[in-house]
């Protein structure tokens, strides 16, 4: 395929995501099959690319949460296509993380886009759902043996119960990183409470998330 | 001087004393009165408690007072508030920095919590009388050699003759009045009787008054109506902010300072009922005529002369707290844990249970309030964890389960609550619209004190901005700049400047600052945080020197708020089946400002008929009025609060797509044919 063709489906993937245009999205994904393009490729420098541009405008408050869900709606319409065309070998899988809004906390939308971002990087999910018990997480990201545990709490009360879950998870394995977020953590909260990573909204979460895409993308090109 | 006290003067209140080395100023400004904001309750996150620690020897306060006074500058939590010039001139956030030595705070107008304008006003609403304290006067055969029965048992059989009231009980403080009353009434009493089942008040002679409070607990405001229990006329109203407020705004952050504190609980209930006391008094107070200090001669040792000096054509009731033997309350679940020192703590835990749903009968003494102390507080029940007492206030004052049409009863304070329905079916719910209505969380939020831009309009053609502060009658069209005096923004004003900003076509559907429409030199990017904001009132029309505005983050917010609010009336509607509601009902201290074109033009509630949405004001204060007033009332209290389906919106799988729907401007897709001619098409159609 010509570089410039090439250039244009990624460049219509990527507008589809950051137009929330999920038909279109569809559309082009099954170009980029139909030409014989990568789809691991097109998932990456297409959708994905897309998705840190409107990570960059919810960051500038231009776009706002329902922006970034009907994105996040284009861009697993590509995805649907995509997904199941990608050659095993072209993956580099990120890892695994278990996720979940810990118990006595339903507010789960900022959970799901965390989410969502982790499922673009790459990383296996392993999703709790909300209210989860606080053992579930440990039992989980023991059966799993994930290395990443994220957990999302949206009100102050139930926010104490991460604490729980990070002693049990570092008695047990200490190298596992446990990633906070939530409206009411703090960045003092996370450290004081032994956490790897910490964002400090929903969307500052989805910026972490997107780094790491970023990094994934670069680490990508170097091979 | 302990070396572990610190002295600390706060200015411009002059507040001043000791405090313990180590406590944060806010501490400081609470142990010593000084009112510093602290919307956040001291998570570091809304940095609305700037203050400024002066460098230098104060001779008139006899204070050395040095920035290495306090603990050290913390980047991370600072920065985001204080900017260099301010850090420069001794600007700290007040709950970060803790004080080690002697300190003169000078606590800036914008930091101060002022003096919250209230409208809780009683409404004319129609109750029955039939209330849980009656009169009884009765006389009684003098005790002679034939007949040497007890006092009380005299009374009894007086009041079983005449009035058919058996089985009464006599609370103690009130038995120790039988004997003196009776003889001093020469065997004529006036028996205070309640809910026909206990005796609580015995009085000499013949009386016909009786009187009673109507409380109402918010988070952010109480309320309390002085009633006569037989005319049932209002006497007065009088109100005062929740001193709770120093802990947190919301009712989650008072409920983990309980969490976190170990005599939280104890501290936050005590200030309650202090607050209760308080306002008691004034409302005693007031039934006195006002008396004016004579100062006698200079030099002359000795009491200050008092004199009475009545207003003309007003009857004094001059009444003592003993005078009041009724009292009923209503509030929200965690005020209400919290006054009863309830563990509050699974109330903010899914599935949020409270501890009771019941009504409570509590002697008033056993609270510590101070009225007649054998007469009963009665606590309306609640309906669920994040629906209370005060809903159910609303419940019985409206009565929607006894009426055809369906309903939809909005209550806005610190939390929505929603009631959908008939009689034939009623729902009700919660939705966290967190405190942005309120001005918190935004960058000029404030609450509705004095300064507070509380009504703005925006011209379509210029973009140019009117607006109205609170304490001042001319809009800023008729005023100097430099009279408008303006702070920040309050509640009714948030709810105007999302409508106006939308109408006239500053901000698209989606809640971003247009880029392609802009009209005047209002809008711009903040040159340090590079984030959009549009200019309401500017530096010199203000009395905070600088520009009052509203930035992109302030419109998500309020977007945040009122798609919550949506949401949990669409999903209300859907599980009741119910295409549109036949009445908007909108109530709260907040209620009574709302603007509802306005509500509806940014799409508050799905839409109506502009002439179906009315204000009901504060129903939960008219539902305990009702309480208080009619006996029955609180038999419904507890019938409804059982009969209402709680529904908990958060865990309906389409709440996520349809708060995400709501946020838009008025709704991503439905349509809002009562807007036509209210807001121009190209700005109702815009996609």
């Amino acid at each position: 395929m010509e570089d410039a063709r090439k250039e244009e489906i990624l460049k219509n993937l990527a507008e589809a995501v950051v137009e929330f245009e999920e038909d279109t999205a569809r559309e082009w994904a099954q170009i980029a099959l139909d030409e014989g393009m990568d789809a691991f490729e097109a998932i990456m420098d297409g959708l994905a690319a897309g998705m840190e541009t409107v990570g960059d405008l919810y960051d500038r408050q231009e776009y706002f949460v329902p922006e970034l869900l009907m994105s996040a709606d284009a861009l697993y319409a590509g995805l649907d296509i995509l997904k199941p065309h990608i050659k095993q070998d072209a993956v580099k899988k990120m890892g695994q993380v278990v996720i979940g809004t810990v118990q006595g906390d339903v507010h789960d939308i900022g959970k799901n886009i965390i989410k969502l971002m982790f499922e673009v990087g790459g990383f296996d999910v392993h999703d709790l759902g909300r209210d989860v018990p606080l053992e579930k997480f440990v039992e989980e990201q023991l059966k799993t043996d994930a290395e990443i545990v994220a957990m999302s709490a949206m009100m102050t009360t139930t926010m104490v119960g991460m604490k729980k879950v990070i002693e049990m998870i570092k008695a047990k394995n200490p190298k596992v990183a446990i990633m906070l977020g939530g409206a009411p953590v703090t960045q003092d909260v996370a450290e004081l409470w032994g956490a790897d990573g910490y964002a400090e909204s929903a969307g500052n979460a989805v910026q972490e998330a997107i780094k790491m895409i970023s990094q994934l993308r670069k680490l990508q090109e170097q091979e | 001087m302990d070396e572990n006290m610190a002295k600390v003067i706060f200015q411009p209140s002059g507040r001043r004393g000791l405090v313990p080395k180590g406590v944060s100023v806010i501490e400081a400004s609470r142990l010593l009165g000084a009112d510093i904001e602290a919307l956040c309750g001291e998570k570091r996150v809304c940095g609305k408690c700037k203050v400024r620690i002066e460098e230098g020897f104060f001779e008139k306060y006899g204070i050395a007072s040095k920035r290495s006074h306090v603990s050290p500058w913390q980047q991370e939590e600072e920065e985001k508030f204080i900017n260099a010039a301010d850090k420069e001139a001794g600007y700290r956030l007040g709950c970060v920095t803790r004080i080690e030595g002697d300190l003169l705070v000078f606590v800036p107008e914008e930091s101060r919590a002022g003096k919250q304008i209230v409208s809780k006003a009683a409404r004319d609403i129609q109750i029955e009388h039939n209330p849980a304290v009656k009169l009884y006067t009765i006389t009684v055969e003098k005790p002679a050699f034939e007949d040497p029965t007890g006092d009380f048992e005299r009374i009894c059989k007086q009041l079983k003759n005449r009035y058919g009231l058996e089985n009464l009980k006599i609370d103690l403080q009130a038995l120790r009045q039988v004997p003196a009353a009776l003889r001093k009434g020469d065997w004529t009493v006036t028996v205070s009787v309640w809910m026909d089942q206990e005796i609580i008040r015995i009085r000499p002679g013949k009386f016909e008054s009786s009187y009673g409070l109507a409380v109402d607990i918010g988070t952010t405001t109480v309320a309390v109506y002085f009633c006569d229990l037989t005319t049932m006329e209002v006497i007065d109203t009088v109100s005062m902010m929740n001193p709770q407020c120093k802990y947190g705004e919301d009712v989650m952050s008072r409920i983990t300072y309980h969490m976190m504190n170990p005599d939280g609980l104890e501290k936050m209930s005590n200030d309650i009922v202090e607050a209760l006391n308080q306002l008691i008094d004034e409302a005693i107070q007031a039934t006195h005529p006002p008396r004016e200090k004579v100062k006698k001669k200079k030099g002359h040792k000795g009491p200050d002369k008092w004199v009475e000096a009545p207003q003309e054509g007003k009857t004094y009731l001059r009444l003592s707290r003993h005078d009041i033997e009724d009292f009923t309350i209503a509030c929200n679940t965690a005020m209400h844990h919290i006054l009863l020192q309830l563990d509050p703590q699974h109330v903010a835990l899914a599935p949020f249970p409270p501890v009771i749903h019941h009504s409570l009968d509590i002697k008033a003494r056993d609270l510590g309030i101070h009225i007649n102390p054998s007469a009963y507080v009665f606590i309306l029940p609640n309906e669920a964890g994040f629906v209370g007492a005060d809903n159910v206030g609303v419940l019985i004052a409206e009565a929607p389960y006894q009426k055809d049409e369906v309903q939809l009863i909005i209550d806005i304070g610190t939390n929505g609550e929603l009631v959908l329905g008939n009689k034939e079916k009623l729902i009700s719910s919660s939705c966290a619209t967190g405190p942005a209505f309120e001005g918190a969380q935004l960058t000029f939020g404030m609450r509705a004190a004095p300064g507070a831009i509380e009504r703005i309009k925006i011209d379509p053609e210029t973009h140019e901005v009117d607006y109205k502060v609170i304490g001042k009658d001319a809009w800023r069209k008729y005023s100097e700049p430099s009279e408008m005096k303006a702070k920040g923004i309050c509640g009714s004003g948030i709810l105007d400047v999302l409508a106006e900003l939308f109408k006239a076509g500053v901000i698209t559907s989606s809640g971003a600052f247009n880029k392609k429409g802009q009209k005047s030199n209002r809008f711009r990017k903040n040159p340090e945080t590079q984030i959009s904001e549009f200019v309401l009132a500017w530096a010199e029309e203000t009395s905070i020197g600088k520009d009052i505005v509203i930035t992109q983050k302030d419109v998500r917010q309020i977007q945040l708020a009122k798609g919550a609010l949506y949401a949990g009336c669409k999903l209300m509607l859907k599980r009741l089946q119910v295409d549109k509601p036949q009445k908007v009902k909108i109530a709260g201290a907040f209620g009574t400002h709302v603007d509802r074109e306005k509500a509806l033009i940014m799409g508050l509630f799905p839409d109506c008929d502009i002439e179906n949405i009315v204000s009901i004001g504060n129903a939960a204060g008219d539902g305990c009025r009702a309480a208080l007033l009619n006996r029955d009332k609180r038999e419904e209290a507890n019938w409804v609060s059982r009969n209402v389906e709680y529904i908990e919106l958060t865990i309906e799988s389409d709440f996520q797509q349809e708060f995400m729907e709501a946020m838009q401007l008025p709704h991503m897709t439905d349509a809002f044919p009562h807007l036509k001619g209210i807001v121009p098409e190209y700005i109702l159609d815009q996609k």
